[in-house]
C-alpha cells in the first residue's frame, strides 16, 4: 500500500483510535504517544502484509498494548503508579475495552474536539492540538501550514497535552452548564483554522493539507453533532460562502483581487447554495450570534450577480444588529462602509473619527484602506492617496501592501 | 502573527550578551546582572515552553560583516560595517503570537542597558480579500 493510501487510513481514524484510548486510559499524553507508535507499526506492517480487515480496530489494539506496556514497564515507578490510581476512576475501570464495538464512536470525536479546546489552554494551544489529535495531522504538517519551524510547534502541542494532565482534564463531555463555552471555544479554534487557511496564498505542497478544508471537514462534524446549535451552523455557513470565492480571490501571479473586483463567474455555487440554505435554517430558530450574522452578510454579497447589485442596505442593518451584540472597532469599520454605500461616503467617515483616535485601531492598515476607499468616492483624491500610502506602510501582508501602493499611486481621474 | 525583536546596541569589546559590554551597563552592580540574567532566562523559557519562540541568533561583531552593492556591471563587495551609526544589530529574536499585545509585553523584557529594541512584524505573504 502506498505511503499516500496509508496516510488515509490514518487520518479516517487516528482521531478515532485516540479518543477510544483516551476514553479508556485518561491519559491524553500517554495515548497520543501509543497511538504514534501504533501508526509506525502500522507503516512497516500494512505494506507487506495488506490492509487488516478492521484498520480501527488494528490500530486500538496494538495502541492499547504499547500503552500498557509502557505503563508496565515504568511501573517501578511509584510516584507515576500513584498518578495512575489517582487519574483512573472507579467508572473508568468498569469501562468497556477501547476497541469494543460502541455506539458512541461520533460522540467520541466530539468530546476530543471538546478536550482539545479546554479553557486551561491558551489559543494558539488548542489550534494546535485540535489539528493534531482531532484532525489527525502531523506535527510538521500543521508546523508548515502555520509557516513556524516544527520544533516550534511541537512544542505547542506538548506544552497542550502536559496542561491537560495537570489540571485533571478528563475525557468526558462537559457538564451541561459549561457545554456552551466549550463549543463556542471549539468554533473559535476552528474560525481561527479557516482564517488561517483562508488568508494565505502560499500554495500547499504535495503532502500539505489546506487548513481551510480541515476547518470545513472539522465545523460540518461538529454541526452533525449539534444540529441544533445556531452558532455552529452559522460558521459552517459562513466559511462555505467565504470559501466559494477561493478560485476568484487570487490571479494567477498570486496577487490579491478584492472581493468588489472578483470574477464572479469563478465563485463555487454549490457551496454558496449550501451556506445560504444553512444559515436561512439556522436564523430564525434560536438566539442569533456573530457567526450567524456575518455568515448572513456573506451571503448577500454572494447573493449578487455583480459587486453593483449588492444589497447594502441588509448589510447595514447586519452590521449594526452584530455592532450590538459584539461591538468591536473591526465591527465598527465595517459598518461605516455599510453606511457610506447606503448613505454616502460622509455618513461613513464620520464613524471613523473615533477609530482614529484608537491607539491600537490606528496603527491598523485597515481602517486607512477603508478611510482612502470612502475619501475616493467622496471625490477627495489627495487625502485617499495620503491614507492608501498610510494603510500601506502599516499592512504586513504582502499583496494587500502592494495592492495598497497600487491605490496610493494611483492619480486623479482627469 | 510572527514578530522580530531587534537588539540595537554598541558594546565595546563587542560581546554577548550586550548589556554586559556596554558603557550603562558596565555601570551597574553585578547582583542586577545577576537578577536581570534570572527574568530573562525566565523569560526565555516561558515562551520557549509556550511555542512563542520560533527562532534568535547573536550577532558577530558588525567589523566582520561584508557588503554588496549592486550595480548593472556586477556586485560590489566591500568590508563593513553597514552604517557608522551608535548603535548596531547585535541580534534578533523572532516571536510567533496571538496579538500584537502580547508582542509587545514579550519585546518590553528585552529592554537592557545600553542599547535599543526594536519589535517589528513580520510580513506575510496571504492576505484577505474583504
Amino acid at each position: 500500500m502506498t505511503s499516500a493510501g496509508l496516510e488515509q487510513v490514518w487520518r479516517r481514524w487516528a482521531p478515532d483510535v485516540l479518543a477510544a484510548l483516551v476514553r479508556r486510559y485518561g491519559d491524553f499524553d500517554a495515548a497520543e504517544d501509543a497511538v504514534q507508535e501504533a501508526l509506525l507499526a502500522a507503516a512497516r506492517q500494512w505494506p507487506t502484509d495488506g490492509l487488516p480487515d478492521n484498520p480501527r480496530g488494528w490500530l486500538i489494539t496494538v495502541a492499547s498494548r504499547r500503552l500498557v506496556d509502557q505503563w508496565r514497564s515504568e511501573r517501578a515507578r511509584a510516584s507515576r503508579e500513584k498518578l495512575v490510581a489517582r487519574r483512573t476512576r472507579a467508572e473508568q475501570l468498569l469501562a468497556p475495552a477501547a476497541d469494543a464495538a460502541n455506539e458512541d464512536r461520533r460522540d467520541d470525536s466530539l468530546t476530543l474536539l471538546l478536550l482539545c479546546c479546554h479553557p486551561a489552554l491558551t489559543r494558539p494551544s488548542q489550534v494546535a492540538l485540535t489539528l493534531r489529535a482531532v484532525a489527525g495531522l502531523s506535527t510538521g504538517q500543521i508546523a508548515r501550514a502555520f509557516l513556524v519551524p516544527e520544533a516550534t510547534m511541537a512544542q505547542r502541542i506538548s506544552r497542550a497535552k502536559t496542561r491537560l494532565r495537570q489540571v485533571g482534564a478528563r475525557f468526558s463531555v462537559p457538564a451541561a452548564e459549561q457545554l456552551p463555552d466549550r463549543v463556542a471555544a471549539a468554533a473559535h479554534v476552528l474560525y481561527l483554522v479557516f482564517t488561517e487557511g483562508h488568508t494565505s496564498t502560499t500554495g500547499a505542497g504535495l503532502y500539505d493539507v489546506l487548513l481551510a478544508d480541515e476547518a470545513i471537514r472539522l465545523t460540518r462534524q461538529l454541526h452533525q453533532h449539534l444540529p441544533a446549535a445556531g452558532e455552529v451552523s452559522g460558521l459552517l455557513a459562513l466559511m462555505l460562502i467565504t470559501d466559494a470565492r477561493r478560485a476568484a480571490r487570487t490571479r494567477p501571479d498570486g496577487s490579491l483581487v478584492p472581493l468588489a473586483e472578483q470574477d464572479r463567474s469563478l465563485w463555487d455555487q454549490t457551496r454558496i447554495r449550501e451556506g445560504i440554505r444553512l444559515i436561512e435554517r439556522a436564523l430564525p430558530t434560536g438566539p442569533v450570534g456573530p457567526f450567524q450574522l456575518q455568515a448572513a452578510i456573506a451571503a448577500i454579497h454572494a447573493e449578487a450577480a455583480r459587486a453593483e447589485d449588492t444589497d447594502w442596505a441588509q448589510i447595514e442593518t447586519l452590521y449594526r444588529m452584530l455592532r450590538d451584540l459584539a461591538p468591536s472597532s473591526v465591527v465598527t469599520l465595517n459598518h461605516a462602509v455599510a453606511v457610506a454605500m447606503v448613505g454616502g461616503p460622509t455618513a461613513g467617515l464620520d464613524m471613523l473619527g473615533p477609530l482614529l483616535q484608537d491607539r491600537q485601531m490606528r496603527r491598523h492598515h485597515r481602517l486607512h484602506a477603508v478611510r482612502g476607499h470612502l475619501l475616493e468616492m467622496d471625490g477627495r483624491v489627495e487625502e485617499a492617496q495620503a491614507a492608501y500610502a498610510t494603510a500601506a506602510r502599516l499592512a504586513t501582508s504582502i499583496p494587500e501592501q502592494r495592492y495598497l501602493n497600487t491605490k496610493a499611486a494611483q492619480r486623479a481621474p482627469v | 502573527m510572527k514578530y522580530v525583536i531587534l537588539i540595537h546596541a554598541n558594546p565595546d569589546p563587542w560581546g554577548h550578551p550586550t548589556s554586559i559590554y556596554t558603557a550603562e551597563g558596565r555601570e551597574l552592580p553585578p547582583e542586577q546582572h545577576e537578577e536581570m540574567d534570572r527574568q530573562f532566562e525566565a523569560l526565555l523559557a516561558e515562551i520557549s515552553a509556550s511555542g512563542e519562540f520560533v527562532t534568535a541568533e547573536a550577532l558577530a561583531d558588525p567589523a566582520s560583516a561584508t557588503l554588496y552593492g549592486w550595480s548593472t556591471e556586477g556586485h560590489l563587495a566591500t568590508e563593513g560595517p553597514y552604517a557608522e551609526a551608535k548603535e548596531q544589530l547585535a541580534g534578533f529574536f523572532v516571536i510567533d503570537c496571538d496579538s500584537r499585545q502580547r508582542a509587545e509585553q514579550i519585546a518590553a523584557q528585552f529592554a537592557q542597558p545600553g542599547g535599543v529594541v526594536e519589535l517589528r512584524p513580520v510580513m506575510w505573504p496571504g492576505g484577505d480579500d474583504q
